[in-house]
């Protein structure tokens, strides 16, 4: 479970890029969180995942507050989540393999291991065939499915997705939600950052409305 | 699992010191070079001590004695001068045997001593020292010592070269010392901020690491690898640009120094010092290594 009490985020006075947002979202929820540009949903991912603190509030993970984690442990929580990140953050002189298999060798699994899950990942994500290129050749969507691959090949319990399907066409981009959907299937917590009206609707269970850094409202599909 | 990850973080160093070769060859030359005039002082340093060394090999001390001195008397002398431990052996030399030297060394006096009475020289015990690193301070109290003995009338040593080589040795230890200190750390912050550069190029890999799980020491260990692998390749280089130095110096620049040619001449580097040189250098690579890693570590 994920609780977010009274965040507030000020990057420079005195704008609040979030302001006072307190939320649940439950074990397995398949949930968005969306609103026009520069509402606040980069940001409160971020917070999520620890990258950036808030300037108030607190975050409970499973009854953790992961703000008191020390910053030598946030590896731990690192490695319960999988992201996507909106700017993809690929290595980009690093094969398409190594990009992804990174996530995984930070563990110390073995290698056969790593080559079968790294393959699975990519061939959902239908990247496989350019497992041993590099991301600088491959477009602008085969790097956000290269992204979506390495968040995706530890099995997370927690899937952040900032914007995962922005560069895609309308069927690669459903079949992508396709595959969060699995994940979630499989029992992981799925928290998606976006602005796609239509695969909200589509697979939408849990929304937040973003708006000027404030929740304005919330649905729940039953 | 841990040989696994450690063979992972090998394997990932070589690929970054591959994919980065142009950057990393430029790091070594530095390297290199920063070790190279550590080098250079060394070799120079080590013919001063050279020439020391023979300085000293040749310090002879003459303890004249009173003419026409008992042969028993003279024996004494030389028994108490030869169980000083300071001395290696004594020679004696009598009055006709200074006055032929005399004679040999300066020809054109020849005629001013034939026309003597008698002969001036004095005969005399020469001691020749053994331990070239004894102090002038123990040399003179031996002198002293030697000096009260009856029959002896006079001590002739080379004492103002003994002092000089002595001041000389210091400044050079002094100078040696400094400029180390100041070279070792001046290569500490050289080779820390190649590979801060080297670093800085991969932030955004780092970044990634962290945030896809990957632990501080995870990430630390190919940058430590690679900058061990860079000291040690400049400290290594240098000490063969300094062989090649060596044998160059004396044929091209040597000549063109005349006398100053045996002062300023390069003596090859002991193997100790090598050692030193390449643990240095492969230790200030690593030091600096973490140093600059440091600093992106932080979330």
């Amino acid at each position: 479970m994920i609780e977010l009490y009274h965040i507030w985020k000020q990057y420079q006075k005195p704008h609040w890029a979030i302001a006072d947002v307190s939320l649940e979202i439950n074990t397995g929820d398949f949930c968005f969180i969306t609103g026009p540009s520069g509402s606040g949903k980069t940001t409160l991912l971020r917070i999520i995942f620890r990258e950036i603190l808030p300037t108030e509030g607190q975050i409970l993970i499973d009854g953790v507050n992961i703000l008191k984690i020390p910053d030598h442990k946030i590896y731990k929580l690192r490695r319960l989540m999988g992201i996507v990140f909106q700017d993809f953050r690929l290595m980009f002189h690093q094969s398409v393999f190594a990009n992804v298999a990174i996530s995984l060798q930070i563990t110390g699994l073995p290698d056969k291991e790593i080559r079968r899950r790294v393959f699975n990942s990519l061939r959902q994500v239908n990247l496989h065939h350019k497992m041993w290129e590099y991301p600088s050749r491959l477009s602008y969507g085969e790097q956000q499915r290269v992204a979506i691959a390495r968040a995706i090949v530890n099995h997370p319990k927690i899937l952040l997705a900032d914007e995962p399907t922005g560069n895609l066409d309308p069927e690669l981009a459903y079949e992508i939600m396709t595959i969060f959907k699995e994940i979630n299937d499989q029992g992981a917590t799925v928290i998606i950052g976006s602005h796609d009206r239509e695969l909200i609707r589509h697979f939408g269970h849990k929304i937040f409305f973003l708006q000027t850094g404030k929740i304005i409202g919330q649905e729940v599909k039953p | 699992m841990i040989f696994r990850q450690l063979k992972y973080l090998l394997q990932s160093a070589g690929h970054n010191l591959w994919n980065f070769r142009g950057r990393n060859l430029i790091s070594v030359l530095i390297i290199s070079f920063s070790f190279l005039v550590i080098g250079v002082f060394l070799a120079l340093s080590n013919n001063l001590t050279y020439l020391g060394e023979q300085l000293s090999n040749n310090l002879a001390i003459s303890f004249f004695l009173k003419q026409n001195l008992p042969a028993k008397e003279v024996e004494e002398i030389r028994q108490v001068i030869l169980d000083s431990t300071l001395v290696d052996n004594v020679v004696y030399v009598s009055q006709s045997e200074a006055l032929s030297r005399f004679t040999a060394n300066f020809p054109e006096l020849k005629e001013i001593v034939a026309n003597l009475d008698s002969n001036p020289f004095p005969p005399s015990l020469e001691a020749r020292l053994k331990d070239k690193s004894v102090t002038l301070a123990t040399i003179t109290a031996f002198i002293d010592h030697i000096k009260r003995l009856p029959g002896v009338v006079d001590v002739q040593f080379n004492q103002d070269w003994v002092e000089k080589m002595e001041s000389l040795s210091r400044i050079v230890q002094a100078i040696g010392f400094f400029l180390g200190v100041i070279l070792i750390l001046a290569s500490f912050f050289i080779i820390s901020n190649v590979v801060r550069l080297n670093v800085f190029a991969r932030k955004n890999e780092i970044e990634i690491q962290r945030l896809v799980g990957a632990t501080n020491t995870f990430i630390r260990i190919p940058f430590l690898v690679e900058g061990f692998v860079l000291g040690l390749a400049g400290s290594l280089l240098s000490i063969f640009i300094l062989f090649l130095l060596i044998k160059i110096f004396p044929v091209y620049i040597g000549q063109t120094l005349g006398a100053a040619e045996q002062l300023l001449a390069l003596r090859p580097l002991s193997l100790e010092q090598m050692i030193w040189l390449v643990v240095g250098g492969a230790l200030t690579g690593t030091l600096g290594s973490a140093s600059s890693v440091s600093k992106f570590l932080r979330v």
